[in-house]
């Protein structure tokens, strides 16, 4: 963020408008209609009011393959790029129909053969009819997830900076580790620390908790006070230019009986899963690298892609096909995330960004992680 | 917490003849279920989010809830409605989400959904063998109106932490700080105070001098708002609109106050927060049960001098509770119409937020949640306006 609000700058907008429009190409649509807010970024290259959570889908942004126009929902021009013009932007609207007319009225919406959109809610299946006559409607979220699979070296460029962003607000909290304090308390300050940063936007909102020793992963309310002998996970979600940032470390609160063994489980798992990030491999290595090392898989995700948000591939045990027919291809950016539990001690967490280039994994984020050789030295 | 409000979801249902619900919107099935968890990025969130399935004949709604490590979640569903997660991006998980459907709901039963994914699209035929799903918001919307004691409780606190966090931040209000600053603070100490999301990037703008002074176009030739924040430094005089939004339990608080910065108000402005306070006044003074959004936009216009008191792109008021602006709208494209065939039930919410504006002033905007009753309404918002009104 600086003291005005900016569009991307142009080689990132055009590089990822290059490849919405391939895919638009090779998946033979002639009108996209975009919804999500990522989407709209990835296209537009314009900041827009962050909201937390789903929204319901919208026609918020319309590119069209032919002339590469764009057409976007905003009520002024603020960070709104120069080539999308006055005459292109449409202003806020809550009757669905003020957007069906508007829709109607670009060029090259009478004669679509094939629009493409990126969600879809039942009344819009029958509105957009009405904007696009001539239109088959069908998925463009795949289209779009192509796109954006990979990331150009622009998009490397800001998602760094995003993970620089989520680094500090990290670091925020662990500093501020003591018995006494609560869950709540060290979100405020990794939340505040990312925002003070320059973003007040996040990716996350679930800072920092006590690690259950008697779940293999706590599910209850954050209303926990840090007490000695606690291992304390620290998870850091920044949203900086639009791109998602996310890293995780655990740190213990004085001595904890059977952490150091923990670690050393924790590290090796994550050697594994560091090695599994080769180019050309299956996604589903990561779940084998669990196995490998013993360890039972997490109920979350153990990999999912970094862009714009959750980009493909989403690498989870509830998705066992979808991973092993997944590809790592470089240029692809992965949160991978180490966990391991153990009853009656709790769990060691960490999330780190690992880049898949032609010669192999990089490791973006150099958040400092405990180093049990060290207990006793503070 | 989704007892109450299950009967009156289930009673919609049954209205609009939908046999089951199919709910992927955050604010949908935190309604239906009762769920809360912190909110994610929307780029985020429709991969990882929590489906709620609601059946017209199963008090319990099923929850298939993603558990980010350690997430903090809490349910007062029965343990067999508690499931793990749907991920309906994907192909693969859309087949999982069909045996489930088949499982549970009927075969020609009539199904509502609030969005389909790009795989639930190509798996139509096989979820919904009895034909295209309807929409539904249409079975939600009009449940959400009336609020219960828990949901209003739910809000009242996610206002007090707001405000509560608030106050940290006027107190630091001062030239040289800058918007980013005043974000940073607020969320610290909303989040200390128990807030579970922050629900928008806070906005603490600086409004021009002039209604159209350029610097930023806009499709209506009027004020644009919201305006993000920025690093840019404030100075004595600035008058900002300042707009934020938490969670607590899943219900949203609002906020909205006009600061200036570094000084007193001068006459003129004093004059803008006078005029704002009587068109509030009058819409007060005819909102209640039976009233319409037509009456109330009326009360607003007539008090304004024939002239509406609120930005072409925005409205008078709105609704409020797992979505910070719910329905009703007040005053919007929908129409007139619309507006006068909207009658407010007892115990719907309301966020009223008129705006004045006279150029030099900076103008006056403020946010006041109230709580429709039979014969009137009561206050939830509980801010001072300083630096405006009395000294």
């Amino acid at each position: 963020m600086a003291e005005q609000i900016l569009p991307d700058d142009l080689a990132l907008r055009t590089g990822r408008r290059e490849r919405a429009l391939a895919q638009m190409e090779a998946n033979d649509l002639d009108v996209l209609v975009l919804g999500r807010q990522a989407n709209v970024r990835y296209v537009t290259g314009a900041p827009q009011l962050w909201v937390a959570g789903t929204r319901p889908f919208a026609p918020i942004c319309v590119l069209v393959r032919a002339t590469g126009e764009i057409h976007l929902n905003s009520s002024w021009d603020e960070g709104i790029p120069e080539e999308i013009g006055h005459d292109h932007l449409y202003g806020l609207a809550w009757n669905p129909m003020t957007n069906i007319e508007v829709l109607k009225h670009i060029d090259g919406a009478s004669t679509a053969r094939r629009v493409g959109t990126d969600a879809m809610s039942p009344s819009f299946a029958q509105l957009l009819p009405m904007a696009f006559p001539n239109a088959e409607l069908v998925d463009g979220e795949g289209a779009m997830k192509a796109a954006r699979r990979t990331k150009t070296p622009d998009e490397l460029r800001v998602l760094r900076g995003a993970l620089a962003v989520a680094e500090r607000g990290l670091a925020a909290a662990v500093s501020e580790l003591a018995v006494g304090t609560t869950e709540q308390a060290l979100n405020g300050v990794l939340m505040e620390a990312m925002t003070a940063g320059g973003f007040s936007t996040s990716a996350t909102q679930d800072g920092a908790w006590v690690t259950s020793r008697e779940h293999s992963w706590r599910v209850g309310r954050r209303d926990v006070r840090v007490q000695d002998g606690d291992l304390v996970a620290f998870a850091a979600g920044a949203l900086a230019d639009g791109y998602v940032g996310e890293v995780a470390r655990t740190w213990p609160v004085g001595e904890v009986a059977g952490a150091d063994a923990l670690y050393r489980r924790s590290n090796d798992l994550w050697e594994r899963l560091v090695d599994a990030c080769r180019p050309g491999a299956p996604a589903s290595d990561l779940l084998a690298a669990y196995e490998a090392a013993g360890e039972s898989l997490p109920p979350m995700p153990v990999a999912h892609g970094l862009g714009l948000g959750f980009d493909p591939p989403v690498i989870s045990p509830d998705l066992p096909q979808t991973s092993a027919g997944e590809v790592l291809d470089p240029g692809t950016v992965l949160a991978v995330t180490a966990y391991v539990w153990e009853p009656g001690v709790g769990a060691v967490f960490s999330r780190d960004a690992v880049l898949i280039t032609d010669d192999g994994p990089e490791v973006l984020t150099s958040s400092p992680a405990f180093n049990s050789a060290a207990v006793g030295t503070s | 917490m989704y007892r109450e409000c299950g009967a009156r979801l289930r009673a919609s249902m049954k209205d609009k003849g939908v046999d089951a619900l199919v709910l992927l919107g955050n604010g949908n099935v935190v309604y239906a279920t009762g769920a809360s968890w912190p909110l994610l990025d929307a780029g985020l969130s429709h991969v990882e989010r929590p489906v709620a399935i609601v059946l017209a004949d199963d008090e319990h709604p099923h929850l298939y809830m993603p558990f980010r490590e350690g997430s903090a979640f809490d349910s007062e569903l029965p343990d067999d409605h508690v499931h793990g997660p749907l991920y309906l991006e994907f192909d693969e998980g859309v087949e999982h989400f069909a045996k489930i459907l088949t499982g549970l709901v009927p075969s020609g039963a009539t199904v509502a959904v609030d969005e389909l994914t790009g795989a639930m699209r190509r798996a139509g035929a096989r979820l919904f063998p009895a034909g295209p799903p309807s929409d539904a918001a249409l079975v939600v919307g009009p449940a959400k109106l009336v609020k219960t004691i828990d949901q209003i409780s739910s809000v009242r606190k996610a206002c007090r932490i707001t405000e509560q966090a608030v106050v940290e931040v006027q107190k630091s209000l001062a030239p040289g700080v800058r918007q980013i600053d005043l974000s940073a603070a607020f969320v610290r100490r909303a989040f200390e105070l128990g807030a579970t999301t922050n629900m928008i990037e806070a906005i603490w703008q600086v409004m021009p001098t002039t209604r159209n002074s350029g610097a930023v176009w806009t499709t209506t030739g009027d004020l644009a708002l919201p305006l993000l924040p920025t690093e840019k430094e404030l100075a004595k005089g600035d008058v900002l609109w300042t707009d934020v939004s938490i969670t607590y339990e899943g219900y949203c608080s609002d906020f909205g106050r006009t600061w200036v910065v570094g000084e007193e108000p001068s006459p003129q402005q004093q004059a803008q927060f006078a005029k704002w306070r009587e068109i509030l006044d009058a819409v007060l003074a005819v909102t209640k049960a039976g009233a319409t959004c037509g009456d109330l936009a009326r009360a607003a216009i007539a008090a304004n001098g024939g002239k509406k008191p609120w930005l072409p792109h925005f409205y008078l008021g709105h609704g409020i509770g797992t979505n910070a602006a719910e329905m009703p709208m007040i005053g919007t494209d929908l129409g007139e119409e619309f507006d006068d065939n909207f009658v407010f039930p007892a115990g719907m919410l309301l966020v009223l937020e008129p705006v004045v504006w006279e150029d030099g002033t900076g103008g006056y905007r403020s946010e006041e949640i109230v709580i429709i009753t039979e014969d009137g309404h009561q206050s939830i918002t509980d801010y001072p306006y300083t630096p405006y009104g009395a000294s």
